[in-house]
């Protein structure tokens, strides 16, 4: 509980340093001035510039968060999460390559296309006859189809001409540079449904946390049950990518980190956490981006990386500590 | 009295090519305790995970009360019949009041609310196995026979009239294994359940049980009554053991001494 409320300040400090701090710098009566609505360069700046850039990075990093919490419940370990296993690269490059060809869909759905594509070429080529699908197995995969996914994205980038090379880097890395409130709205409603259908499957995570033998003993149908949770997982991360890009680590990182934030033990509460965490870590490193070079504004995925990139080495070395690796 | 006869017919279990049981057709009474024996490897446990429709036959078929398994809705079929592995998982830090609330799954809807015979069941199956006190308690910091009647007390609030358990008293001392076997004929005294349990040790096998069935590498050597099951020559086919059959002093059921 203490923790919860914890994360929930550092949410809301987040949000409001995240919409003060920048080239211009604003003070709170600006913030004040940008929420109901009045007049001033400095509300302008709050409404149309960093409020809903602020709305999406909190609602993609939950996404994110939410989806990176799915798999590790699913698969039983810390590093099945979605930017690791490449369905966030997926994402990315389905979009990329849906811009580039001009089609007008909606890209949370090619998005979903492209990371549900992911995970059936993960899930064939990990699957191994009369063992079924190894966690360990799909991870390693994943990541080496994540690998593949990136260098053929910066193949087609280096095609495009310069405006639209800069933009695709967004599809390959991330970024929350020049968000609307449009895509804000999107990564809410989308991504606020997609949660429900979650929580809805949170009572077959718990039995699937028993192990799929009691699961199926206590009438889940333990193979159906699997199917909807990473479909929906699939599509929370999708929804993320389509308003920030593939951020990388995010999803890994938010499940442990508000697990142990929050203390959350039950299913349900760590889902929560995680969107928690992911929205937290997701604000802080656009912030960061945006304020470390004065002048500069560096790709989110710098930040979640200098930050992801150790947690995953930790993460690696205690995975070989216990021999699973 | 629920028929809870659960019966295989013809059965031929396996993975991919390689079939464990072959052929095989048996029938496990209602309303008694059995144990099914045998070496390692035998494919005691296969056919205990065919019995809880855990795994599809190669061939034949597996009934409970006279109706095809693999034919019924999964939910209906798991409030009649609960199975314990051999090593289910704990989820982290999970308390031992709430690792019993996950039995009640087959009884609940997508949203149904907690109802009274939910916690009724929870209380009873906590009291049948001695935790009542513990609820609160995390898993992980119980001793491994704490355990085991912790995951005990969760297939118990399932409140099903078939149980089947595999290997429970695996890993547990002679007093706890014990404790665990007097428990479950408890529960089918008291309650009437069915219960179908791999065990390892004949001997307790023998006293704890009212029907045994006893497999061989080439599928089953007997089945029925311990006194008709453990016989010394059913040993050696079975095992390749060489044993001494006496009554045991104290209870007269079978006591199997190796030469």
């Amino acid at each position: 509980m203490k923790g919860a409320i914890v994360l929930l300040a550092v949410l809301l400090v987040a949000s409001a340093a995240s919409i003060l701090i920048g080239e211009v710098p604003l003070g709170l009566g600006d913030l004040w001035q940008g929420m109901i609505g009045g007049g001033g360069p400095g509300a302008l700046t709050v409404r149309v510039i960093r409020a809903p850039r602020a709305a999406v990075a909190l609602g993609a990093g939950a996404a994110l968060g939410l989806s990176g919490a799915a798999f590790q419940t699913l698969l039983r370990n810390p590093l099945a999460a979605p930017d690791l296993l490449g369905f966030t690269s997926g994402a990315g490059l389905a979009i990329l390559l849906s811009l580039t060809l001009g089609l007008t869909l909606p890209l949370p759905l090619v998005g979903a296309a492209g990371g549900l594509a992911t995970a059936v070429l993960v899930a064939v080529l990990a699957h191994r006859q009369g063992r079924g699908l190894v966690p360990i197995t799909v991870i390693l995969v994943g990541i080496g189809t994540g690998f593949t996914i990136s260098a053929f994205g910066t193949l087609l980038m280096t095609r495009l001409p310069g405006a639209e090379a800069a933009e695709a880097q967004r599809w390959l890395t991330g970024s929350l540079a020049a968000r609307d409130w449009g895509q804000a709205m999107q990564v809410w409603c989308v991504g606020g449904a997609l949660a429900a259908l979650l929580a809805l499957q949170g009572r077959a995570l718990d039995l699937l946390s028993l192990g799929d033998d009691l699961a199926a003993g206590l009438g889940l149908r333990v193979g159906r049950a699997r199917l909807g949770v990473a479909a929906t997982g699939v599509g929370l991360a999708a929804a993320g990518v389509a308003v920030a890009g593939p951020v990388p680590f995010v999803a890994l990182m938010a499940g442990p980190l508000g697990a142990r934030l929050t203390g959350a033990r039950g299913v349900r509460g760590r889902l929560m956490a995680a969107a928690g965490a992911g929205a937290a870590v997701t604000l802080l490193a656009d912030l960061a981006s945006r304020v470390a070079l004065p002048g500069i504004q560096l790709p989110i995925g710098v930040f979640t990386g200098v930050l992801g990139a150790p947690y995953l080495l930790w993460r690696l070395s205690r995975e070989m500590e216990k021999g699973e690796l | 009295m629920i028929d809870t006869t659960l019966s295989a017919d013809r059965l031929t279990l396996g993975y991919g090519d390689r079939h464990v049981l072959e052929d095989l057709s048996l029938t496990l009474p209602s309303g008694r305790v059995t144990a099914i024996l045998g070496p390692n490897g035998c494919g005691k446990s296969t056919l205990l995970k065919a019995f809880a429709r855990l795994i599809r036959p190669l061939a034949g078929r597996v009934t409970l009360a006279g109706r095809d398994l693999h034919r019924q809705d999964t939910k209906a079929l798991a409030r009649r019949l609960a199975i314990l592995p051999q090593a289910p998982l704990a989820p982290d830090g999970i308390t031992v009041g709430d690792l019993v609330k996950r039995g009640r799954a087959p009884w609940r809807g997508l949203l149904s609310p907690w109802t009274r015979a939910d916690v009724e069941a929870c209380a009873a199956a906590l009291e049948a196995v001695a935790m009542k006190g513990l609820a609160d308690r995390p898993l992980a910091e119980l001793s491994g026979g704490q355990r085991q009647r912790a995951w005990l007390a969760l297939v118990l609030a399932q409140a099903t009239p078939l149980l089947l358990l595999d290997e429970p008293t695996t890993f547990l001392d002679l007093p706890h294994q014990i404790e665990v076997l007097s428990l479950l004929r408890r529960r089918n005294r008291d309650a009437g359940t069915t219960v179908v349990s791999v065990l390892h040790d004949l001997n307790l096998a023998a006293r704890f049980c009212d029907h045994l069935v006893l497999l061989g590498s080439d599928g089953a050597v007997a089945q029925g009554a311990p006194d008709a099951v453990l016989t010394a020559e059913h040993l050696d086919q079975a095992f390749g053991l060489r044993a001494l059959v006496q009554p045991d002093p104290v209870t007269g059921t079978p006591l199997v001494i190796p030469l």
